[in-house]
C-alpha cells in the first residue's frame, strides 16, 4: 500500500487547521480521511487511528529495506510456517541427541534404510541443532523485536493524542454505527448517556454535544508484552551456551563409590538404591501373568561432596567434605547451588568390589590364611600363612579367544578371573599356578578345577576359595543420574511469565471505543474494537436500550463495506 | 527525529547479527567441545608406567601418533607390533608414539607391556578422562597430531598397516 | 459398588445422554422437513431440550471424572482412555462456554457428535486404573495435561464452528475450478469422519463377536542379530499379519482362513502390523459407509447438511470458530507449553527435549499463531480461516493420538502396552 503520492506529502494540512505528520491517513484531531484511498474506504481503516508507520515512510535505503523486512507480517507468518514444517521433518527419525553412543553415519542406514540414509546425510538427524533451523529461530527474534518497536510507537502515539473527534465521516465510516433521532437538546442527552456508559466500564470524555467513551486500553498492548516475553526467552535460551551456564550429563554412579563430577569440584556417593515394584495383586487383570515389571517407585540415597584437596591428584585419593544428603527419586531432584542431580536409571545387577578367599588344603581343608582380593585394583603380592601368592596376570572379563587362548573380552568386571603363582611349604621349589575365579558361575563355565588340574600338572595342592558371603563384597546396585547445571533457567521462567501475561491481555480483554455527536436531533454513534465485534454491538445495543432506543444487534453492523459473499 | 530513528534501526540490527553469528556458530561449532580434525588436539594429564604424571604439553615440537587401546579389544592388540616397529623407524625424526590404555589397572598393563616388548611410551587412563575430552568412541581410535599440536587426522577403528608408514610421513611434512 | 465402577456407570449414562441429546439436535433442525407449523419455534423447543440433555450429560460426564479420581487415588488423565475421556467432556465444556457468549444453541448439533465420537475412541482402549509409573507421580500430571487438553477443546470447537462455516458457505451449484476444488475438499473432511467412524465401528463389531487371532512374530535385533519370537494379539480379523510372522491360530471371516498378507519389512516393530491391520479395516468400513450414505442421500453428505445451518449467519460462525481459539490460545499456551516445560524441567531435568510430542505441541502452537496472525488481514476471515481451522484440528489430533500410535518416544503414555 503505497502513499508516496506526491501531493499529500506536500500538504498534511487537515481543513480542520491540525498539522499531521507525514503519511498520516485520518486527521488526527478531527478524524477526517486525508489521503484519497482513506476517502475512497466505505469502512475506515482504522490501523493506529491511521497514524503512520515508520516503516512506510520514506523512500527505502538498505537499512530500512532490512526493516521493513522483519516489521512485515506476512514475512512472520512465512518464518514461522517455515520452522513449523522444519520442526516437523525432525519427529520422523530419532534425532541422534536421542542416543547414548552412535555412530549416526552408519546407524540411521542400519536402521531404517535408503530412507533414514537421506534422513542423515540432509542433517536431519540433528534437525533442532542444524544452523538452518537456529537461523530461523534468530530470524523469528529478529522479527519479534523490528515488527514489535516498529508498532507500538505509533500505537501509542495514536492511542494517547485522543481527541474528540467530530467529522462525521469519521463516525459513519466506522464498522459499528448507528443513526437515529433524539428529541431533547444535545448537551443535555450526552450527559444522560455518560453515567450509562461508565457504568459499563467506560471512560467518558464529553464536550457539548459529542462524545467520546473508552476502555480496556492495555488490551492493545498484549501482543507487544507477548512479543517481549517471547524475546526473553529466546535469549535466556541463546544464554545457556555460555560457559558455565549448562551442563547435562549422565553418570553412572557404583553403590558406595564417590565419583567425580567433571568440571566441578563435586563428588557425589551412591549411599544406597532402593526401588519397590507393584506386586501382582496390585496389577491390573490385563497385566497379570504377563511377567510385566512395573516398579512403582526407586530412589537414591545420595551424598554431595566437595574435594577440599589432593583434587587433581592421580596418585592420592582426593579428601572429601560432606555438603549435602538427599534421596534422589523421578520429579524429586537433589539440588545445590544450582548443581541438579535427577534420577534417570538403575540397575541392580550386584558388582563385585572384592572377595577375601581362603587358602585351603585340597586334602586335609586346612586353612592356611586368607587374603583379600580387590576386582579393580588388585595388589601383586599376598600373604596367607606361610604362602605367598603372587599375581601374574588378571582379567576384568574372561573369555576364550578364536584360537582357544585366554582374552579380556572387555573392561567391565563381568566375568574376573586372577592366575597366581604360589610358592610355600610343600609346593614345588618354582611355586605352582593358581587359576582363581572368584564368581561361582564363572567357575563351572570355564571348569576351574579342570584348568588347575592341568597347571599343576595333576591334582591341585591347594585352593583359593570363599568361605562365607561375609567374604564377599559387592556393590549392589549402580544408579544413573542426570547431572545438570543451568543457570539461564529464570530467565527462561521470567520470558513465559511476561509472555502468558501478554496473552492474557490481549486476548481476554478487549479495547472498546464509542464515539457519538448529536447534531440538531439527530444521533451519529460509531464504535471500534480490536476484537470482539460481536461483543460490541450487544454492548451498545445494551446501552441504547437504556435510553429507549430499541436496536438490533445485527442493524449496528455497517453494511457499507464489502461483506462475505453469502449463496 | 530522523536521524536518531536511524541510528536505533542500525544498532538494534547490528545487535541481531551478532547475536545471530553467535548462535549459528555455538551450535554449528559447539557440540560437546570434543576437537575434531584441524582443531587443536585436548589436553591431557595421565601416568605412565614410569608412576610419573605426564601431559600434552611435553610433546610439543613433536609430531604424535596418540592410540587408544585396551587388553580387551583385539584389534588394538593386533596392531601393537606395527606400532612398535613404526615408534622405531621414526623417533628420531621427531615423532612420538604414545599408547594410552582405557579402564584397566596397572597390574594388567605392565603384563601386557612386558609380553609384547612394547616399548613407546605407554599412559593409563583408568577414569576415561583423556577418551572424554578426546571424544573417544569404539576402540581402537588414533589420534595424528601434527607437531604444532593440530589434529592432522583421526583413525577409527584398526590401522591400515599398509598406509601407516605413509600417513606418519605424511605428519610429518605437514607441522 | 465401589467408586471405579460408578464412574464407568457415569460414563455410560453420559455417553447415552450425549446420544440422544445428538437425536434430539437432529430432530430440532428437520423441523422444516416434516412440514411444521411454525419451523423456528419447534426449531427453538427441540435446541433447547437438546441443550439440557446435554449439559445433564456433562454433568454425568463429572461425576465420572470425579469418581475416578476418587476412586484411582490420580487425577484420570494418565493414559489414552482417561485422556480421550477428559478431552470428550473439555469439549462439552468449551461448547458451552462459547454457547453462553453466543447463545447459538446449534452449535450443538456438531459440538455433541464430535464429543461422542472422541469418548466411543476413548473406550477403545484398556479401562483399568492402571498403577502409575514413578515419572507420573506428581500433581503436576493434573495441571499439565488438563490445562492442554481444555485448550485442545477449544481449538476443537473452533474447528467445529469452522466446518459448520465451511458446510453453509461452500456453493454446491457453482462449478468454476474454484468452488468444485472447495467441494472436494470439504466432501473429503467429511469422508475421513466417516472413516473415524468406521474405525469405532469396527472395533466394537468384532470385539461384540469376541473376535480373536494369535501370531507369533519373529524380531530379530539388527545389532546383535540375536532373534526372539513375541506373541502378537489381534482383535480384528488379520487382513495384514506382522511382519515376519507365524499364524498361530486365527478364527476364519467370511471364508477367510488365513491373512491376505504380511506387513512391509520396515514395520518391524512389534505393534506395526496390528495398528495398519486397524487402519486398513477402517478405510475398508470407511469405504462402505460412505458409499451406502452417498447410495441413500444420492448427494455429497456436505450438500446433504447445508440446509441444517441456513438459520446460521455466516459472520456469526466464523467469529465463533476465531473467538473460541482465541480463548484456547493463551489455555493451550499455559497448560500444553509452559506448564509441560516446568514439569519437564521437574522430572526429567531438562524444560524442553525436542521429544517428538513436545516437538508437535510446539507445532500446533505456531500453527495456532499463524492463524492469529492472518486473521489480522482483511483477506484472511471468512473461508480461508475456516479451513485453517480444521486444519489447525488435525495437527492437534495428530499431536494428541499420531505421536503416540506412530512415534514412540518418552511421551508415549498409552499405557504400559
Amino acid at each position: 500500500m503505497s502513499q508516496g503520492s506526491k501531493p499529500l506529502i506536500q500538504n498534511t494540512k487537515c481543513d480542520c487547521g491540525h498539522q499531521n505528520p507525514t503519511g498520516t491517513v485520518l486527521c488526527e484531531a478531527c478524524g477526517k480521511p486525508l489521503t484519497e484511498e482513506a476517502e475512497a474506504q466505505p469502512i475506515l481503516e482504522m490501523r493506529y487511528d491511521g497514524v503512520a508507520r515508520r516503516s512506510q515512510k520514506e523512500n527505502p535505503g538498505i537499512i530500512d529495506r532490512v526493516w521493513n523486512f522483519f516489521s512485515s507480517v506476512k514475512v512472520a507468518i512465512y518464518l514461522i510456517l517455515l520452522t513449523l514444517v522444519g520442526s516437523s521433518l525432525g519427529t520422523i527419525f530419532p534425532q541422534e541427541s536421542t542416543f547414548l553412543n552412535i555412530d549416526p553415519s552408519v546407524y540411521y542406514k542400519e536402521e531404517y534404510g535408503q530412507l533414514g540414509h537421506i534422513y542423515y546425510l540432509l542433517g536431519l538427524s540433528h534437525t533442532y541443532t542444524s544452523w538452518w533451523f537456529v537461523l530461523l529461530l534468530v530470524m523469528i527474534g529478529a522479527s519479534l523485536v523490528i515488527c514489535s518497536l516498529d508498532r507500538v510507537l505509533p500505537l501509542y502515539k495514536a492511542l494517547s493524542r485522543q481527541r474528540i473527534p467530530k467529522h462525521m465521516s469519521f463516525l459513519t465510516r466506522q464498522k459499528v454505527v448507528y443513526q437515529g433521532q433524539v428529541q431533547e437538546d444535545g448537551a443535555d442527552w450526552v450527559e444522560r448517556i455518560k453515567p450509562i456508559i461508565k457504568k459499563k466500564g467506560y471512560r467518558v470524555r464529553t464536550d457539548g454535544g459529542t462524545l467520546l467513551a473508552e476502555k480496556q486500553r492495555f488490551s492493545r498492548w498484549g501482543p507487544y508484552v507477548l512479543h517481549i516475553g517471547l524475546i526473553i526467552f529466546l535469549l535466556a535460551v541463546l544464554g545457556r551456551n555460555l560457559p558455565g551456564l549448562h551442563m547435562d550429563e549422565h553418570m553412572a554412579f557404583p553403590q558406595d563409590e564417590p565419583v567425580h563430577i567433571k568440571n566441578t569440584s563435586y563428588y557425589l556417593l551412591n549411599d544406597g538404591f532402593k526401588v519397590e515394584f507393584y506386586t501382582e495383586d496390585d496389577m491390573p487383570e490385563e497385566f497379570k501373568g504377563k511377567n510385566k515389571v512395573l516398579p512403582k517407585e526407586f530412589q537414591t540415597q545420595a551424598i554431595l561432596y566437595m574435594c577440599e584437596a589432593n583434587c587433581d591428584d592421580l596418585d592420592k585419593e582426593p579428601q572429601l567434605v560432606e555438603l549435602t544428603r538427599h534421596n534422589i527419586e523421578v520429579n524429586h531432584p537433589l539440588n545445590y547451588k544450582g548443581l541438579k542431580a535427577y534420577q534417570f536409571d538403575y540397575d541392580l545387577t550386584p558388582i563385585l568390589r572384592t572377595v577375601s578367599p581362603m587358602l585351603i588344603d585340597s586334602k586335609s581343608g586346612k586353612e592356611y590364611g586368607k587374603i583379600t582380593l580387590s576386582i579393580n585394583d588388585p595388589q601383586r603380592e599376598y600373604q596367607a600363612g606361610e604362602y605367598t601368592l603372587t599375581l601374574t596376570q588378571s582379567f576384568t572379563d574372561f573369555g576364550l579367544g578364536d584360537n582357544g587362548k585366554p582374552v579380556n573380552l572387555s573392561p567391565n568386571p563381568n566375568a574376573p578371573a586372577f592366575l597366581f603363582l604360589i610358592k610355600g611349604p610343600d609346593l614345588p621349589k618354582e611355586g605352582v599356578q593358581y587359576f582363581y575365579f572368584p564368581k561361582q558361575i564363572d567357575k563351572e563355565r570355564f571348569n576351574q578345577e579342570a584348568i588347575n588340574a592341568q597347571l599343576a600338572g595333576g591334582e591341585a595342592l591347594v585352593k583359593l576359595d570363599v568361605l562365607s558371603m561375609d567374604d564377599v563384597d559387592f556393590s549392589e546396585s549402580t544408579t544413573y543420574l542426570n547431572i545438570r547445571v543451568d543457570k539461564a533457567m529464570p530467565f527462561i521462567w521470567v520470558g513465559c511469565f511476561i509472555g502468558m501475561i501478554g496473552l492474557i491481555m490481549g486476548f481476554y480483554f478487549t479495547h472498546r471505543r464509542i464515539w457519538l455527536r448529536i447534531d440538531n436531533g439527530t444521533l451519529t454513534l460509531g464504535a471500534h474494537t480490536n476484537k470482539n465485534w460481536f461483543g460490541l454491538r450487544k454492548e451498545i445495543s445494551a446501552i441504547l436500550k437504556q435510553m429507549n432506543i430499541e436496536v438490533d444487534e445485527k442493524s449496528l453492523e455497517n453494511n457499507r463495506g464489502t461483506k462475505h459473499e453469502s449463496n | 527525529m530522523g536521524k536518531s530513528k536511524k541510528s536505533v534501526q542500525i544498532v538494534i540490527l547490528l545487535a541481531i547479527i551478532l547475536i545471530g553469528v553467535y548462535a549459528v556458530a555455538t551450535v554449528v561449532f559447539g557440540s560437546d567441545e570434543v576437537p575434531k580434525v584441524g582443531q587443536k588436539a585436548a589436553d591431557f594429564e595421565l601416568q605412565g608406567m614410569d608412576g610419573n604424571v605426564h601431559t600434552m604439553s611435553e610433546y610439543e615440537g613433536k609430531a604424535r601418533v596418540i592410540n587408544f587401546w585396551g587388553t580387551y579389544c583385539p584389534p588394538c592388540v593386533r596392531e601393537m607390533p606395527a606400532l612398535q616397529a613404526q615408534w622405531e623407524k621414526w623417533s628420531s625424526q621427531g615423532v612420538e608414539i604414545i599408547g594410552i590404555n582405557v579402564g584397566e589397572n596397572k597390574m594388567t598393563v605392565e603384563n601386557f607391556v612386558a609380553q609384547t616388548g612394547v616399548k613407546f611410551p605407554i599412559l593409563m587412563d583408568p577414569k576415561r578422562n583423556a577418551v572424554a575430552s578426546f571424544g573417544v568412541g569404539p576402540m581402537p581410535t588414533t589420534f595424528f597430531v601434527t607437531a604444532s599440536g593440530k589434529i592432522d587426522h583421526i583413525r577409527i577403528g584398526e590401522l591400515d598397516l599398509n598406509t601407516l608408514d605413509k600417513q606418519i610421513e605424511q605428519l610429518v611434512n605437514a607441522k | 459398588m465401589n467408586l471405579i465402577d460408578f464412574s464407568g456407570d457415569a460414563f455410560i449414562v453420559a455417553f447415552t445422554l450425549y446420544c440422544v441429546a445428538f437425536i434430539m439436535y437432529a430432530l430440532a433442525v428437520m423441523g422444516r422437513r416434516f412440514r411444521k407449523r411454525d419451523p423456528e419455534a419447534h426449531l427453538a423447543k427441540w435446541g433447547k431440550i437438546a441443550f439440557v440433555t446435554a449439559t445433564i450429560g456433562l454433568i454425568g460426564h463429572l461425576l465420572y471424572f470425579f469418581t475416578r479420581w476418587a476412586g484411582s487415588g490420580h487425577v484420570p488423565v494418565s493414559n489414552m482412555y482417561e485422556f480421550m475421556s477428559f478431552l470428550s467432556m473439555a469439549i462439552m465444556i468449551a461448547f458451552l462456554v462459547l454457547y453462553f457468549i453466543y447463545k447459538k444453541s446449534l452449535l450443538g448439533l456438531f459440538a455433541l457428535p464430535l464429543a461422542i465420537l472422541i469418548m466411543a475412541y476413548a473406550a477403545v482402549f484398556p479401562q483399568q486404573v492402571q498403577p502409575l509409573i514413578p515419572s507420573l507421580q506428581s500433581y503436576w500430571l493434573g495441571i499439565h495435561v488438563t490445562l492442554a487438553a481444555l485448550g485442545d477443546a477449544f481449538f476443537a470447537v473452533g474447528f467445529i464452528a469452522g466446518l459448520m462455516h465451511l458446510l453453509q458457505t461452500v456453493n454446491f451449484s457453482g462449478t468454476d475450478k474454484g468452488a468444485r476444488r472447495e467441494q472436494r475438499w470439504l466432501e473429503l473432511v467429511m469422508f475421513a469422519i466417516v472413516v473415524l467412524i468406521g474405525f469405532i465401528l469396527s472395533v466394537y463389531s468384532f470385539r461384540a463377536g469376541g473376535y480373536q487371532a494369535e501370531f507369533n512374530q519373529t524380531l530379530v535385533d539388527p545389532k546383535t542379530e540375536n532373534s526372539t519370537i513375541v506373541k502378537v494379539e489381534y482383535n480384528m480379523p488379520p487382513l495384514i499379519a506382522p511382519y515376519q510372522s507365524e499364524t498361530e491360530s486365527m478364527q476364519s471371516f467370511l471364508g477367510m482362513k488365513s491373512p491376505l498378507m504380511e506387513a512391509p519389512s520396515w514395520m518391524h516393530g512389534v505393534n506395526a502390523g496390528r495398528k495398519l491391520n486397524t487402519v486398513v479395516w477402517s478405510l475398508v468400513t470407511g469405504l462402505i459407509l460412505y458409499g451406502l450414505l452417498r447410495l441413500i442421500l444420492r448427494k455429497p453428505l456436505a450438500k446433504f447438511i447445508q440446509p441444517a445451518l441456513h438459520r446460521l449467519d455466516p459472520d456469526d460462525l466464523d467469529e465463533i470458530s476465531y473467538r473460541a481459539i482465541a480463548i484456547g490460545f493463551p489455555v493451550f499456551t499455559l497448560g500444553g507449553l509452559i506448564f509441560a516445560m516446568i514439569w519437564a524441567e521437574i522430572a526429567w531435568g531438562r524444560f524442553w527435549g525436542w521429544d517428538p510430542k513436545e516437538v508437535w505441541a510446539l507445532i500446533t502452537w505456531l500453527f495456532y499463531s499463524v492463524y492469529l496472525h492472518l486473521r489480522l488481514s482483511r483477506g484472511w476471515q471468512g473461508k480461508y480461516s475456516s479451513w485453517l481451522s480444521v486444519i489447525g484440528f488435525i495437527v492437534v489430533m495428530f499431536t494428541l493420538v499420531g505421536v503416540n500410535l506412530i512415534i514412540a518416544g518418552l511421551h508415549s503414555y498409552a499405557g504400559t502396552d
